[in-house]
């Protein structure tokens, strides 16, 4: 058995959500309300690889919402409290969806093991890191030629350089595609620098000056609310990957030379009797799904029941190559933007 | 940065030898001492219902009376008189549902009350009381809590084993009495706050006891939200 440990993408999702549920007391009640809220048991499910192996998940809501951001006891609690749930279960291997694992790193939660009568196991969990970030930049090699970007000549934007994600898409492109320039964009100067200098180039830049020359920019920083930008002042063309949840970018700014396409995103070869991913909203909810809830999915596919990604910038190449093979052989793919017919991006014209 | 709710720091933990303490402690003692009291009194008035659980129920009764002798000496310990008068009418709406449901016959009412509320609302309180409370009682209460998730896991078991008879009975009773559980909450929660305790958090860790003991027992994981959505609302 496989978890999932997600969240909606704000609180009005939330209220929506628990209306469709039925649960009109919850629907109306105020954040405070949702602060003292449990987490939920949303539901249980079968999944079946390419390969033809079946195995079982089980969704859990940890009641966190983006707006609890500000209130650390409160989505302190929310983590642990749906990390010792799924742990009670008996889940084998979750997958910290969302801002579960940022909450987990930000706050240092490592620290605290015991919760209540349970002491939680690190093995049994997983960012899901690693399978987000390899999805990510396969999601920027496969798209970036189909709008006539050659990455050996390109400029990629990383929104989140420094991050567990970002750092890890940075290696990639630098080492294993070969984009001719990333342009590292976070807050912190240390960080950045460090990472420049732990990948022997790129270029330090705020949002703002990068965001004019970048031929691809991939958004993979930790935002709560998401950002508005002018599509004038971009390349032609440019492809932009959202990879945020909630999304950083408003898809506003999609144009026609402006391409955004979901990132972390993967399509499952066959049908998944679940219910959640509607509300995720994703376009094809039965079989499209976030990378990191994947990486659960892949480990218990392949027996490998460890905390695979785990803490901050130790996603190795090796780590990504693996899970990506493991991505494959089950049959997940990395949203793209074809086949044109299909409803997969998130183009609006 | 500021720690976990679950480990706090030094300058989390409430000075207790302040009046307001004091005087917060007086109530809060008094609540948990006339709970111990009425559980003792609950198990044992059970087995006029279920005379085949006698030795089992004298057991967890046993148990509540020594919880009781505990907390009596925590309010010893920090000098404070607990105000019994106080914790009596505190619990009195939840005490008259159980003697009526006793009187009726109605064991299953009578668990569901003293069982899973009574026995989560503790689990929860304890719980959050453990990190903040002195040392002296920290070490009552920690031997305390344990015994409080056998309680919890009695009534649980035993409605597990008749679910499909029962569960009309359950959903009933939860409707009836857990806006009682939520006022009750509301009622300590400026008290606790004084020991720091937060409000938020109790009423979580109630429910996420109390949903825990309802799923084991069969219901679905919809029927819980719905179940308790009452605790959440004022
Ligand atoms: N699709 C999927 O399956 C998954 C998606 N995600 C999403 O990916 C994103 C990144 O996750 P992760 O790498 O774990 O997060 P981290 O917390 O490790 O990294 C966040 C990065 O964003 C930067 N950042 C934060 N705020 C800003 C800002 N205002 N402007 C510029 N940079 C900023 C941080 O640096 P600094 O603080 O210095 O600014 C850091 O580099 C999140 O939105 C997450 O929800 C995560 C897991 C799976
Ligand atoms: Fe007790
Ligand atoms: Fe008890």
């Amino acid at each position: 058995m496989f978890g999932l440990i997600g969240h909606s993408s704000s609180f009005r999702d939330a209220r929506l959500k628990a209306r469709d549920l039925g649960l009109e007391e919850l629907a109306e009640g105020e954040l405070d309300l949702w602060c003292s809220a449990p987490p939920q048991l949303v539901e249980t499910f079968e999944l079946t690889s390419a390969t033809g192996q079946t195995i079982q998940g089980t969704y859990i809501d940890s009641c966190f919402v983006p707006e609890m951001l500000s209130r650390f006891k409160t989505a302190t609690r929310k983590v642990q409290n749906a990390m010792e749930l799924a742990q009670k279960k008996g889940i084998n291997i979750t997958a910290l969806g969302g801002f579960t694992s940022i909450i987990f790193e930000n706050f240092n939660l490592a620290k605290f093991q015991q919760i209540r009568a349970t002491l939680l196991q690190w093995e049994r969990f997983t960012t899901g890191n690693t399978h987000t970030a390899w999805v990510i930049c396969r999601q920027v090699e496969q798209n970036a030629p189909r709008l006539g970007i050659d990455l050996t000549k390109a400029k990629v934007a990383v929104v989140g350089a420094t991050g567990d994600i970002g750092s890890a898409v940075c290696r990639w492109l630098s080492r294993r595609t070969g984009v001719a320039e990333l342009l590292l964009v976070a807050r912190q100067q240390q960080r950045l620098e460090d990472l420049r200098q732990e990948l022997g180039g790129g270029r330090v830049l705020s949002l703002e000056e990068a965001l004019p020359e970048a031929d691809v920019v991939v958004w993979v920083a930790s935002l709560p609310q998401t950002l508005s930008i002018e599509a004038e002042s971009l390349r032609k063309p440019c492809l932009m990957i959202d990879g945020g949840y909630p999304k950083n970018l408003d898809t506003r700014v999609a144009s026609e030379h402006v391409t955004v396409l979901k990132g972390g995103i993967v399509e499952f070869v066959r049908d998944i009797g679940w219910q959640m991913m509607e509300m995720a909203e994703m376009s094809n909810p039965r079989r499209q799904l976030f990378a990191c809830f994947a990486e659960a999915m892949l480990l218990e596919f392949e027996g490998w029941h460890t905390n695979f990604s785990w803490g901050r910038n130790n996603i190795t190449l090796e780590a990504m190559e693996q899970i990506g093979a493991a991505s494959i052989r089950h049959g997940f793919s990395a949203l793209g933007l074809e086949p044109v017919e299909a409803p997969a991006i998130a183009l609006v014209a | 940065m500021a720690s976990s709710v679950l480990a706090p720091t030094a300058e989390e933990i409430p000075d207790f030898s302040t009046e307001a303490y004091k005087s917060a402690y007086s109530r809060i003692n008094a609540i948990v001492i006339e709970g111990e009291q009425e559980a003792y009194d609950n198990y044992l008035s059970l087995v006029t219902l279920l005379p085949d659980q006698q030795e089992s129920l004298g057991q967890l009764a046993r148990m509540e009376l020594k919880h009781m002798k505990g907390f009596q000496a925590c309010g010893k310990n920090l000098g404070v008189e607990p105000d019994m008068a106080f914790a009596k009418t505190f619990f009195a709406p939840l005490h008259n549902n159980f003697e009526t449901a006793l009187a009726e016959g109605k064991v299953v009412s009578c668990l569901v009350i003293q069982a899973l509320m009574i026995e989560a609302f503790a689990i929860a309180a304890y719980h959050i009381y453990i990190p903040v409370a002195d040392p002296f009682a920290r070490k009552i209460t920690e031997g305390v809590v344990k015994d409080e998730y056998t309680h919890l896991n009695y009534g649980q078991e035993w409605l597990k084993a008749r679910f499909e008879d029962v569960r009309g009975e359950i959903e009933q009773a939860n409707k009836i009495n857990l806006p009682i559980i939520r006022r009750m909450l509301d009622q300590v929660a400026d008290d606790a706050a004084v020991l720091h305790m937060e409000k938020e958090s109790l009423i979580e860790d109630f429910l996420i006891a109390y949903q825990e003991a309802l799923m084991e027992i069969g219901f679905a994981s919809r029927d819980l939200a719905r179940m308790s959505a009452a605790a959440l609302v004022a």
